[in-house]
């Protein structure tokens, strides 16, 4: 079954906001895979203000396809609004079919966290499992979609229309720290499809991402693994100023230190799914 | 309608090349599927740093066929055990 959009994109925050608490309230309880991110975390702490404390349980799948900061993060976030949270390991990369980096590696993936985190989620007395997918999400090429289908998992934010800016927008009101922090998806997504996924490669794009947040680059920021190659995409307002060479060779300097043997700076910059694009995936 | 992806029949890295070289910017160019890495020479860096001039490259890499450009600024390993067009893994 696909997602519908039930509201009208241009609806009122206030409209939609009581919308989703609607929506949640007449739920009773939901458990939320839980990422830390943008959509995770506005949907966690509308649930707990929509359904009190013993209503909402957030899930975090750790994997080592995600940065630990993230998990830290995510920690840190539920402490502040008091949201419940349990933390489960998930293993995909122990399955060929994820490890092989198809293109819809994301399948795999999310079949072994909603295989995971459903039971889980039951044996806490919640029947209701919903993530952050959102609206614009539904644009995209997302096989992991697929997964989540099959495991009657709840997209509230994508139903009721919100977008990504809608979440920042109501996240920025409710006081949550990631209404501006960039979206950040997997570390396999750093990988062209067909480089296998082994811990040791996501391990030194998460080094190499975290070299260059500390030269402080801030905001949009991947680095993408081409063998030897590390091609790093910045955002916009930080692209020019990192072309100049002095801090060029600076940046170069941090990723040859994190094992890549080559460093090339991406001209167009910053884009979600460019390895979808240069793959063919997606145009 | 100019598709994303590129078209990898009409990638012609050469060609990329020397309509890059038109603009000011003198380099040679690596292929890795639909990546143009350019390797411009030292004079030509600056020339990068210019938002048209990188807008102009991005488009002339996609009607080459290419999707993606990044450049690698010269260094003392340039050269060493480079194919001209060397696959991307699983390309």
């Amino acid at each position: 079954m696909e997602i519908e959009t039930r509201s009208a994109p241009d609806s009122a925050p206030a409209d939609r906001e009581a919308d989703l608490a609607a929506w949640l309230v007449a739920r009773r309880s939901i458990a939320i895979g839980f990422s830390g991110g943008v959509d995770s975390a506005y949907l966690a702490v509308a649930a707990r203000r929509a359904l009190g404390r013993e209503g909402v349980l957030a899930i975090i799948g750790r994997s080592a396809s995600y940065p630990e900061a993230q998990w830290a993060a995510a920690r840190d976030v539920a402490r502040s609004f008091d949201v419940r949270v349990l933390e489960l390991d998930t293993s995909e990369l122990d399955d060929p079919r994820y490890s092989a980096n198809p293109s819809n590696r994301c399948y795999y993936c999310k079949t072994e966290l909603w295989s995971r985190l459903v039971p889980a989620a039951r044996a806490h007395g919640f029947t209701t499992v919903a993530d952050g997918t959102n609206a614009d999400d539904l644009a995209d090429w997302r096989p992991g979609a697929q997964a989540a289908r099959e495991h009657g998992i709840a997209s509230p934010l994508a139903e009721l229309g919100f977008t990504k800016q809608h979440i920042r927008d109501a996240s920025r009101r409710l006081g949550l720290p990631t209404w501006q922090q960039p979206s950040s998806p997997c570390l396999s997504s750093r990988l062209p499809y067909g480089t296998a996924v082994t811990p040791a490669r996501l391990k030194q794009v998460e080094r190499a991402e975290s070299a260059l947040r500390a030269l402080g680059i801030a905001g949009d920021l991947r680095v993408r693994y081409h063998d030897e190659l590390a091609r790093v995409e910045l955002g916009a307002d930080e692209l020019p100023r990192w072309l100049e060479p002095t801090r060029f060779e600076s940046l170069r300097g941090a990723l040859l230190a994190t094992g890549f043997a080559r460093v090339a700076l991406d001209l167009r910059g910053f884009r979600s799914g460019s390895l979808n694009v240069l793959h063919g995936v997606v145009g | 309608m100019e598709s994303e992806r590129g078209n990898r029949t009409t990638r012609n890295a050469a060609a990329l090349a020397a309509a890059i070289a038109e603009l000011g910017v003198q380099c040679s160019l690596e292929a890795r599927g639909g990546l143009a890495l350019l390797l411009p020479v030292q004079e030509s860096v600056a020339a990068l740093q210019s938002p048209d001039t990188r807008r102009a490259v991005l488009a002339l890499a996609r009607t080459h066929g290419f999707t993606h450009v990044a450049i690698e600024l010269p260094n003392d390993r340039r050269g060493e055990g480079r194919g001209t067009d060397a696959p991307l893994l699983g390309d």
